[in-house]
């Protein structure tokens, strides 16, 4: 009966598409992954700042019963707070205490695979909708008060090695996803489904087909078995009404032999219609790349001017040690510049192709290169403080032994070609927040850390920055200078970027850890 | 009947055989199994059983069952809540590979204790002069239990261990050294260190906490908490004390 009397505290407002392409001017909510369509991942909430942060204290917490990682973004909207769980569950909580207002828990099938866990990132919402991407990979509609299934689409057949792990990008009447799996020889495509019915619209294949632009980047029928897969949620401008994906690793990883070519549109970004999947552009930050250095970071848009002239740019800090500003109109490489420790290029030429060295691909006896193999950064999230003006993101430093080997394709198998080693190198491994100009990619503060960190950053119009540990601690930084305002120690590793969201007109600040979700606030 | 009718809806390929078709003296099938296992698992486990960031295949203990049948399943199906996902290969191929992982067993039990000294003297210098005693028992917290040591180690491991300890030190045993900002130096067990504090297991067994604000200098030595026995034993001592760990260590 309970639940009953909770169902009030539901939302009855839709989720209009004005308020999608208006997600930062109310940050009281929460509306999409990356909090809005530049994917900034900052509030405007200005409550919580450098000289009260030291008050933070924990406002409520939720225990999910799972030991896979907790990778979640949560999204808020007028009160109420969507979760997922691994492997595709999605709870309903009240943003205010907590209290769970329902659940949808799918079974999986015993093999559904993915290469590095069962995770969720995370869900989209529209109107009276939630959406998930599931790891077996379909795509599910549920109705946002009850949790009621209302259409569940397959997006593709699981078994060789598809998966759907990232929270679904809201545009108009389309919620696009697209499918992770680049250790299993798949070939990745971004899918667009219709909101009310669950119809395909579109679907880009990020491995292009005969007769399709970029096919002849693949030798022979490696194309087939190519990967390139999408596993963070993509941006969108809609003036230009183009949406943004990075897209990951071609297969198999670290032995590039069967596949010469430059293998478009693997590590790239590319710039598709929102409205036909038509793709405008494209830029590959590595071509041909055989460390496993996949673009499947978040792709901030930012309007600024750029050697004296206001240009719409697109800035990345991508996992191969290189930060990113590019046309987002055109795709037009403007600027690039190492922001972590890297060996294998001597530096980006002018169109942003990286200048190989001699002698830093993968071999058989294992070769130290860096960065490591999870890259300078790698999924979880960096933000750009319109406040400061600086981008932030979390830094790996330290290199990989990278091993080349054999690779036989055979569907829903490994097809690596090779392998890695992190512990005989990991000496010089240390982990850091840097926050870079992000014109020109050049560091201005750093907040070093013990470890690498699997925690993204949130920065907020109140001055701060929140970030997380490998070894638990949740913090809260200076915005402006780096440094250390508060930490807590949640008890497990932190696997997730904060958002925050204001509960009854106070801010609140929300972060996965180990099997919990913690709400830290002042009041 | 539904759940027979979902174990065959979801195994594509199904488990026919309770154990293993193949043998270790199948060179073919060991080889196909070695490659196999260079494609699926080396990413986790290593080539060797033991460098990876999975389970230590290259053991007699299984967590998980040792029986073949149980084998397959892990295999199979994977480890629920693990990295460890289930596999889609063929059955005849899983045995082949668990062939492979029963190599790294026949190696590891292999390596079987047999040392020429005498155990009743290797008891005494154990609990007497060499103070073995003081670190390995079971109630000690500076070292290991040593019981039943020579059923899973070789001989070659546990004389390097006595005469080199600083040559591979166990994960859970890493020496800290520290020195306060009041100057105090504490050398001890570490067992935490992260991003603002610091914990060890000092000389007298007391856990002594630090945060990183408190600390001068923390250095992590790739040093043994345990000493060397080269010069303080003589040669036929130290193969007295092997010859005592062989027949079953302390008790
Ligand atoms: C993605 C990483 C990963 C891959 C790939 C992987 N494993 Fe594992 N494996 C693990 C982990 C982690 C565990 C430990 C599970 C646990 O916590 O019990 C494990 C456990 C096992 C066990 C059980 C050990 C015990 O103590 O019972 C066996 C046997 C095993 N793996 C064999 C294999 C084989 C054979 C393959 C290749 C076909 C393979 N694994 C591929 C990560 C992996
Ligand atoms: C000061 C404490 C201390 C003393 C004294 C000490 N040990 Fe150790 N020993 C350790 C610790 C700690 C380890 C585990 C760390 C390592 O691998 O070095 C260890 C490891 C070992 C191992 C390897 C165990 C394994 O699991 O592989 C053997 C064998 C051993 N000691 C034998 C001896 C013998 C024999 C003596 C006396 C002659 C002795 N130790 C005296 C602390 C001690």
């Amino acid at each position: 009966m309970k639940w009953f009397l909770l169902l009030p505290i539901v939302a009855s407002a839709q989720v209009t598409n004005q308020q999608l392409l208006n997600a930062s001017k109310a940050p009281e909510n929460w509306l999409m992954y990356s909090g809005d369509y530049r994917s900034m991942r900052h509030s405007g909430l200005t409550e919580i700042t450098p000289a009260n942060a030291g008050k933070l204290t924990l406002q409520w917490a939720y225990q999910a019963k799972i030991v896979e990682k907790f990778e979640t973004t949560p999204v808020v909207v007028d009160g109420v707070m969507y979760i997922t769980l691994p492997p595709s569950d999605v709870v309903a909580l009240d943003a205010a205490t907590g209290v769970r207002l329902w659940e949808y828990k799918r079974r999986m099938p015993p093999k559904a695979q993915v290469c590095c866990g069962q995770v969720n990132r995370g869900v989209a919402v529209h109107g009276e909708r939630v959406f998930i991407a599931t790891v077996d990979a379909h795509m599910v509609a549920l109705d946002r008060k009850t949790g009621r299934v209302l259409w569940d689409t397959e997006m593709t057949d699981y078994k060789p090695g598809y998966s759907g792990t990232h929270a679904p990008l809201m545009v108009k009447d389309k919620v696009i996803a697209g499918v992770a799996g680049g250790e299993y020889g798949i070939r990745g495509f971004i899918d667009a489904y219709d909101v009310a019915t669950g119809v395909r619209k579109w679907r880009f294949y990020t491995v292009p087909g005969p007769g399709e632009f970029g096919h002849d980047t693949w030798a022979g029928d490696s194309w087939k078995t190519g990967g390139a897969p999408l596993w963070i949620t993509g941006s969108y401008d809609p003036e230009l009404n183009l949406t943004y994906w990075g897209t990951g690793n071609p297969g198999p990883d670290w032995n590039g032999d069967v596949r010469k070519g430059d293998n478009l549109f693997s590590c790239s970004v590319v710039a598709l219609d929102a409205d036909t999947g038509e793709r405008k552009w494209h830029f590959q930050f590595t071509p041909h790349d055989e460390h496993d250095w996949d673009a499947t970071q978040i792709m901030t848009l930012l309007d600024r001017p750029i050697r004296g002239r206001d240009r719409k740019v697109l800035v990345t800090a991508n996992r191969n040690g290189f930060y990113y500003v590019l046309d987002r109109a055109t795709g037009e490489f403007l600027h690039g510049k190492a922001y972590v420790k890297q060996t294998w290029a001597e530096g980006l030429d002018d169109r942003g192709r990286p200048i190989r060295r001699p002698g830093k691909l993968p071999t058989a006896e294992g070769n130290h290169v860096y960065p490591q193999v999870a890259g300078g950064t790698n999924w979880n999230s960096p933000s750009y403080s319109p406040v400061t003006d600086l981008f932030y993101v979390p830094v790996r430093e330290g290199g990989s032994l990278y091993y080349k080997g054999a690779a036989d394709y055979k569907p829903g198998r490994r097809f690596q070609g090779g392998f890695f080693n992190n512990e005989q190198v990991a000496h010089d491994w240390y982990g850091a927040v840097r926050a870079l100009d992000p014109s020109t990619g050049e560091m201005k503060w750093e907040h070093r850390l013990q470890v690498p960190p699997w925690a993204g950053v949130l920065s907020t119009a109140g001055g701060v920055v929140f970030a997380g540990t490998d070894d638990g601690y949740f913090k809260a930084l200076d915005a402006s200078t780096g440094r250390d305002l508060w930490n807590v120690n949640l008890g497990g590793r932190v696997i997730a970027s904060p958002m925050s969201f204001a509960a009854g007109g106070a801010q609140r600040v929300a972060i996965a850890a180990g099997s919990g979700l913690f709400v830290f606030g002042l009041r | 009947m539904r759940l027979l009718f979902a174990l065959l809806a979801t195994g594509v390929y199904a488990q026919t055989r309770e154990s293993n078709p193949y043998s270790l003296k199948d060179a073919a099938a060991l080889a196909h199994g070695k490659q196999l296992y260079s494609y699926y698992c080396v990413f986790c486990h290593g080539m060797d059983g033991v460098s990876g960031r999975g389970a230590q295949l290259a053991s007699t203990y299984r967590k998980h069952g040792s029986s073949d049948r149980e084998m397959y399943r892990t295999i199979a199906d994977g480890v629920p809540g693990t990295e460890m996902s289930g596999h889609w290969i063929d059955e005849d191929e899983i045995w082949k590979i668990v062939l492979f992982v029963r190599q790294f067993e026949a190696g590891a039990a292999a390596k079987r204790c047999a040392a020429p000294g005498d155990a009743a003297r290797g008891e005494s210098i154990f609990n007497g002069k060499g103070g073995c005693r003081n670190c390995h028992s079971k109630t000690s917290r500076l070292g290991p239990d040593l019981a039943g040591i020579g059923a899973s180690r070789s001989i070659e491991h546990l004389r390097e261990s006595i005469v080199e300890p600083d040559k591979a030190i166990s994960r859970a045993y890493r020496v800290a050294r520290l020195k306060t900002v009041n100057g105090e130096s504490v050398r001890g067990i570490l067992l935490n260190q992260d991003e603002y504090t610091v914990h060890v297991l000092d000389a007298a067994e007391r856990i002594r906490s630090f945060r990183r604000t408190q600390l001068a200098e923390l250095a992590l030595p790739k040093e043994s908490p345990m000493p060397s026995y080269a010069k303080t034993l003589q040669a036929s001592e130290i193969d007295d004390v092997l010859a005592f760990l062989c027949a079953g260590g302390s008790r």
